[in-house]
């Protein structure tokens, strides 16, 4: 797996909506921008190599990283692969919708379901949204948020840019009624 | 360790959010750095307190109040993510205003001892502190400059990183960033003025090249 740098992110939010959150909300991302290990070779079918090459070293790479930037437990998370110009969608999807990436992040966090997922190409400075969900029941409502990141100079057109991000909380000033009420 | 400001300086500054960037360069050009550098930069969102208040109102009231609190919290954060301060060798500074401010609020938070003065003693650095400011609307990318803390002038600590809030500042806020890093570029290799050899509009015309 060829690095060409590692991005955090940590977003703390003190006010919203005006009023003074009670416990600061921290949300973190970690990414990391790769070579796309399938960058140059044409059409590829059998994505299965690579998968195998890089998917579980990224999930092992970025869990424990974005739990030690947000500095408290998990209670909401997500990932993302944003692919450069050149190659397919598919290639990012390969690196992060398999149990071997995300299964790092499910242990590290004591998690149990999905991670909500954004996949998308761009160019370099690409704003990306990443979607958060609480780790043990998606159907919890006051953790569906998203954290906005870009990184200036990635990903190139044959680069991969890899995240994971973390929440402590959920939403700040969060007051939906759950999802039961409307059962 | 212990933080030099208060842990919820909220209301004192009008404090919304704080967001942290840091970028670790593990390859760059297909190599790995001699010294790789971590590079990190810390903004706060604030109210501007200065809003309405007209081209000759009185700055220094609040920039006394606000602006020691800010470098105190930004630093504290710079340190937190880039190591222990010993390790960082270059800083830089930041500011952008909202559209309802001017740029002069921006400048009356960094370009004044109640700011740079305190960054330049928590990073204990010597130099003066390079910096960059505009006004723009919520989600502008601030490239942020940085330079040795003790010796300006060393070209391998030349850089930048960019700062951005995807929604400060609101017209009525200020986003506020200090910035550091523990090394060099990637793979510093244009000299210094050490080893330049005297460059004018003569003697390029005397050694064409």
């Amino acid at each position: 797996m060829n690095v060409r740098k590692i991005v955090t992110v940590v977003e703390e939010i003190r006010t919203e909506g005006g009023r003074e959150v009670a416990t600061p909300a921290k949300v973190a991302v970690v990414a990391a921008v790769i070579a796309n290990p399938w960058a140059g070779r044409g059409f590829v079918e059998d994505l299965a190599p690579g998968i195998d090459a890089h998917a579980s070293d990224l999930g092992a790479l970025l869990a424990p990283a974005v739990l030690e930037a947000l500095g408290a437990p998990a209670e909401a998370y997500g990932k993302a692969a944003i692919v450069g110009l050149d190659g397919e969608i598919e290639h990012g999807s390969a690196l992060i919708h398999t149990l071997k990436f995300g299964d790092h992040f499910r242990k590290a966090a004591d998690a149990t379901t999905l991670l909500p997922a954004v996949e998308k190409r761009g160019p370099a400075g690409v704003l990306f949204d990443i979607p958060l969900k609480h780790i043990t029941d998606a159907t919890i409502r006051s953790h569906h948020q998203s954290i906005e990141v870009r990184i200036t100079d990635a990903p190139h057109p044959g680069e991969i840019v890899v995240a994971l991000a973390a929440a402590a909380q959920g939403r700040p000033q969060q007051r939906l009624a759950p999802l039961a009420t409307e059962q | 360790m212990q933080e030099r400001t208060p842990d919820r300086p909220d209301h004192s500054i009008g404090l919304r959010k704080l967001v942290l960037y840091r970028d670790v360069v593990v390859t760059e050009a297909g190599h790995p750095p001699a010294r790789p550098a971590r590079r990190a930069s810390v903004a706060a969102v604030i109210a501007n307190p200065w809003l309405h208040s007209g081209p000759s109102a009185d700055l220094s009231e609040a920039q006394a109040r606000i602006a020691p609190v800010l470098a105190g919290l930004l630093t504290d954060r710079l340190i937190a993510a880039l190591g222990p301060v010993e390790e960082i060798e270059a800083f830089g500074k930041a500011a952008v205003v909202g559209t309802g401010g001017e740029i002069e609020h921006a400048g009356a938070l960094i370009h004044t001892p109640y700011f740079g003065n305190l960054v330049r003693e928590f990073l204990a650095g010597t130099s003066i502190i390079c910096f960059a400011d505009t006004r723009a609307e919520a989600g502008e990318t601030l490239t942020v400059p940085l330079w040795h803390k003790t010796h300006a002038a060393t070209r391998s600590h030349y850089q930048t990183i960019s700062a951005r809030v995807p929604d400060a500042p609101r017209a009525d806020e200020i986003v506020v960033i200090a910035a550091a890093s523990t090394g060099p570029r990637p793979h510093p290799r244009i000299g210094d003025r050490t080893t330049d050899r005297t460059v004018t509009a003569a003697s390029l015309e005397a050694t064409p090249s």
